[in-house]
């Protein structure tokens, strides 16, 4: 054994480390994957929660004209039961130019609720209930005049003041960009119930 | 100027880099043991992440604590995975403890100038004791319960005021979801910074005065021209290399037992964690964790309760005073035969103990677990007779090490 | 390099002794299953379970999902087989119809939830349960058992294994062979050994693929700290 520490004595190959080296980061950072992956999937809605996803709503109690409000996912998804003077309002509001968005381009909707009554079925507007501005929960003001004398019925934003037609759809002049989001969900008229099954995904709630 | 002379002008970090790693110096002969201070860091960061996931699934009330634990693992994406690295972590971060501290006493790394960085290090290992003690106690499972209305009922024992403790503790007269509450907090916050906190100081006291090594001789008692011990190699790369295949190998077996045996044969995880706590129904025999038997059998071997609960207290204790009673001027016990004999028989006592804590409390175990109690404390007692008086041989002027 | 795998070999083998010095068991002897553990004999074992056991005892922790999900059970045949006619999800947890109250009635207790029931007692603890029922007029359900004595719970495998007093004589033939009747309660095991850790699925799967991950990296890692020390005279 000589007095002199390492390093003096050869060259070291470096190629040969730096490859190893390569060889040992990388398969290292596939083992860091193998514990993080699981870690962030473990964040995941669990299965617990996946089997309240879904909400049944019983449409029976909702008479024509009226709402009804239910918990789904800890959001409000309002039921509308429009007679077919509302429906009306619904054309009436669109051609008078209120409307930012008045054939539903911006997919705040599944597909097939692209249509003016923004729903499956046009006398049942089901649609969550929350605000696209900023998150606040609208009032439902279904009664003409009732917020300005041009008002034909709809929702009214206690916040910032965005206004909505009877589809949800927004009006002009309100801080809120978009008309608000519809889940999905299926309906059965003659049974008369609704199930909320999922975020539409391609919606903005706010 | 470069980002980087921008930030390297005023950070720290280059600086603790170097002090460190690059330029830490360590004795280039360490042996196999020496890979259980680097692991036990990495099962730390293990642990911590695993116990961040699974503490977001839990509730720590005495009516959900147990199905929020067990909901982990059916509810949860690798919920099992959190879990099992969770609960094995912990046996063996144990194991790891103990071979770190056996290397201590084998190589005498206790001894002068390390003192301090052994009581560190000792009180970060009844720091992980405390920390085990309230993880065991939040499943609120049956053994959860019965544990911890036994352990805490120790603290009965400490003079007029343990009554007050123990009330104190358990948040009311008894085991509850109040008890849950506060556990869960020391759990998360107070003894897992402490133990972060100690860990810490517990490297820094250590590099200060640099490591030791299997042949117990100072390496900085010998520099090169450079000013650097002729025998130390610095830390980084060669240490850094050494470890990160020390971390393969590790986690290749706690890999292993997560995927094939994640209960150890329920050594690890204990038959009776796997059913509710039910006050009404003490479990068959309640017997600690296997890394906590050892100290339960010295605590059984005495038929007086305040007796027993003494000389638990001073078994736990008598490490601390390790390097006062050792009075020889030869460190590693490679060049102390005597010693060396006397620490081995002392190892397979603990072991032999930590099997009778396992053991229900018959007659039939009561000689054994005192005849250990006996030689563990004999180990301490006779320590400064057998230093002082036996035989040694000359440990080499250099440490012993030969090229790969 | 040889004085570790000397080291590693004697580690193993410690540990290997450990694992049987630890659990220490007393009490009547066990017997134990045999059976191949797969998804077979597992669905074999929840079709069991859920006509003959599920009236009474709920599994709560266990969702029927899993059951197609883990062992690839169709949607449909869990519907027909497992799945109570009335009123249960899909998704939803699987517990017994019993109500509570009805339970303390009928029973003093309501039956014990068995998600980790095997976990619990252990598979030879219930595999010798189940087969350890005898006739006893002195009881109110008309059944003692000998590893738990005085039992609330009936033999509701008697149809199928039969009646035997307290001195092992055939009261009743069972409808099946005793060779089939072992199976069907080995059946049962396995699916509850499951039900108390289903990951086990998911960690057959991904060992292999893990576990290689990290062999490759250690020799890696070996060959590079090889290099490395090259230069360490
Ligand atoms: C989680 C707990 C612990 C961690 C993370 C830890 C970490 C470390 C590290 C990284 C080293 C340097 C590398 C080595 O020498 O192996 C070290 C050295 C040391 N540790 Fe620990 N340690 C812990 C617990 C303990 C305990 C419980 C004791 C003793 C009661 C202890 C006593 C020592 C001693 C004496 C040294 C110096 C060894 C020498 O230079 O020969 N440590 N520790
Ligand atoms: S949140 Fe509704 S208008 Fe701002």
């Amino acid at each position: 054994m000589s007095d002199e520490t390492q390093d003096n004595k050869h060259a070291p190959n470096v190629t040969r480390r730096r490859f190893l080296t390569a060889l040992v980061t990388v398969s290292g950072a596939a083992v860091a994957g193998t514990i993080v992956v699981p870690m962030v999937k473990s964040l995941d809605p669990t299965a617990a929660a996946a089997a309240l996803a879904t909400t049944t709503i019983d449409l029976n109690p909702i008479e024509p004209g009226m709402q009804m409000v239910a918990l789904w996912q800890e959001k409000p998804v309002i039921v509308v039961n429009r007679t077919p003077e509302m429906l009306a309002t619904l054309d009436e509001t669109a051609q008078k130019g209120l409307l930012k968005d008045p054939n539903c381009n911006v997919p705040q909707q599944p597909p097939y609720c692209k249509n003016k009554y923004r729903s499956r079925v046009p006398e049942w507007y089901v649609g969550i209930k929350i605000c696209n501005h900023l998150c606040c929960i609208p009032h439902y003001r279904p009664k003409k005049a009732s917020v300005a004398p041009w008002w034909l019925g709809g929702f009214h934003c206690p916040c910032h003041g965005s206004m909505y037609d009877l589809s949800a759809r927004v009006i002009k002049g309100s801080p809120a960009p978009h008309n608000m989001a519809v889940p999905e969900y299926d309906i059965d008229v003659e049974k008369k119930s609704v199930v909320v099954t999922k975020m539409y995904p391609l919606a903005h709630l706010c | 100027m470069s980002f980087k002379e921008w930030f390297v002008k005023r950070s720290p970090l280059p600086e603790m880099w170097r002090e460190h790693m690059a330029e830490y110096y360590a004795p280039k002969n360490f042996n196999i043991f020496y890979y259980a201070g680097s692991l036990l860091l990495l099962m730390v960061v293990l642990q911590f992440l695993s116990g961040f996931l699974v503490m977001a699934h839990y509730i720590p009330t005495a009516r959900d604590a147990y199905d929020s634990v067990y909901g982990i693992m059916y509810d949860v994406h690798y919920g099992w995975l959190m879990q099992y690295m969770h609960v094995d972590g912990v046996s063996l971060i144990f194991i790891l403890l103990y071979i770190h501290m056996a290397r201590g006493m084998l190589y005498g790394s206790y001894r002068s100038p390390r003192e301090i960085v052994w009581i560190i290090g000792y009180t970060t290992y009844l720091a992980f004791m405390a920390e085990a003690f309230f993880g065991y106690i939040l499943p609120y499972s049956n053994l959860s319960y019965w544990a911890g209305t036994v352990i805490t009922s120790l603290f009965k024992s400490i003079p007029f005021i343990g009554h007050w403790v123990t009330t104190l503790v358990r948040g009311g007269a008894g085991m509850s979801g109040d008890t849950l509450g506060r556990f869960t907090a020391l759990h998360v916050t107070v003894v897992f910074l402490v133990i972060v906190g100690l860990i810490v100081f517990h490297i820094l006291y250590l590099h200060k005065v640099g490591s030791n090594n299997p042949d117990g001789i100072e390496i900085k008692a010998n520099k090169g021209p450079d000013g650097h011990p002729v025998d130390g190699i610095p830390f980084h790369p060669y240490y850094s290399v050494k470890d990160l295949f020390g971390f393969g190998v590790w986690l290749t077996i706690f890999a292993a037992i997560i995927f094939y045996a994640p209960t150890f044969h329920h050594i690890f995880l204990e038959r009776t964690m796997s059913t509710p706590a039910n006050p009404l129904k003490s479990l068959p025999d309640v017997t600690p964790p296997w890394y906590l038997s050892p100290f339960y059998a010295m605590l059984r071997a005495i038929p007086n309760k305040n007796g027993g609960i003494i000389l638990m207290v001073v078994a736990v204790l008598f490490p601390f005073v390790l390097p006062w009673l050792d009075k020889n001027p030869v460190k590693s016990t490679r060049y102390r035969p005597i010693t060396r004999i006397m620490l081995i028989i002392f190892f397979i006592n603990f072991f032999v103990l930590a099997y009778l804590g396992e053991q229900p409390p018959l007659p039939k175990y009561f000689f054994p677990e005192r005849l250990g109690a006996v030689i563990y404390v004999a180990f301490f007692v006779l320590l400064p007779l057998v230093s002082k008086f036996e035989p040694t041989r000359t440990p080499p002027a250099r440490v012993r090490f030969r090229a790969h | 390099m040889k004085k570790y795998v000397v080291w590693a070999g004697m580690t193993l083998g410690l540990l290997a002794n450990a694992s049987g010095a630890f659990a220490a068991d007393n009490g009547p002897k066990m017997l134990t299953p045999h059976y191949t553990y797969n998804a077979k004999t597992i669905i074999a074992g929840a079709k069991l379970f859920a006509t003959d056991c599920m009236a009474c005892h709920s599994i709560k922790f266990m969702r029927y999902e899993f059951l197609t999900q883990d062992l690839g059970m169709s949607k449909a045949d869990v519907h027909k087989y497992i799945m109570l006619p009335t009123g249960s999800e899909f998704k939803g947890t699987m517990v017994s119809a019993m109500p509570i109250n009805m339970a303390h009635k009928w029973f003093g207790l309501p039956p014990p939830d068995l998600s980790q029931m095997v976990r619990y007692k252990s598979q030879d603890w219930v595999y010798t349960y189940l087969l350890s029922f005898y006739r006893d007029p002195q009881r109110p359900s008309g059944w003692n058992n000998y590893v738990f004595p005085n039992v609330a719970m009936p033999d509701v495998l008697a149809p199928y294994g039969g009646i035997v007093n307290e001195h092992g004589k055939v009261l009743r033939a069972g409808d099946e062979s005793p060779q089939k009747f072992k199976e069907q309660v080995t059946d049962i095991v396995a699916f509850l050994r499951f039900v108390s850790d289903p990951s086990v699925v998911q960690r057959d799967d991904d060992g292999p693929w893990v576990l290689g991950l990290l062999v490759l990296f250690t020799i890696f890692a070996y060959f590079l700290k090889k290099e490395y020390w090259k230069d360490v005279k």
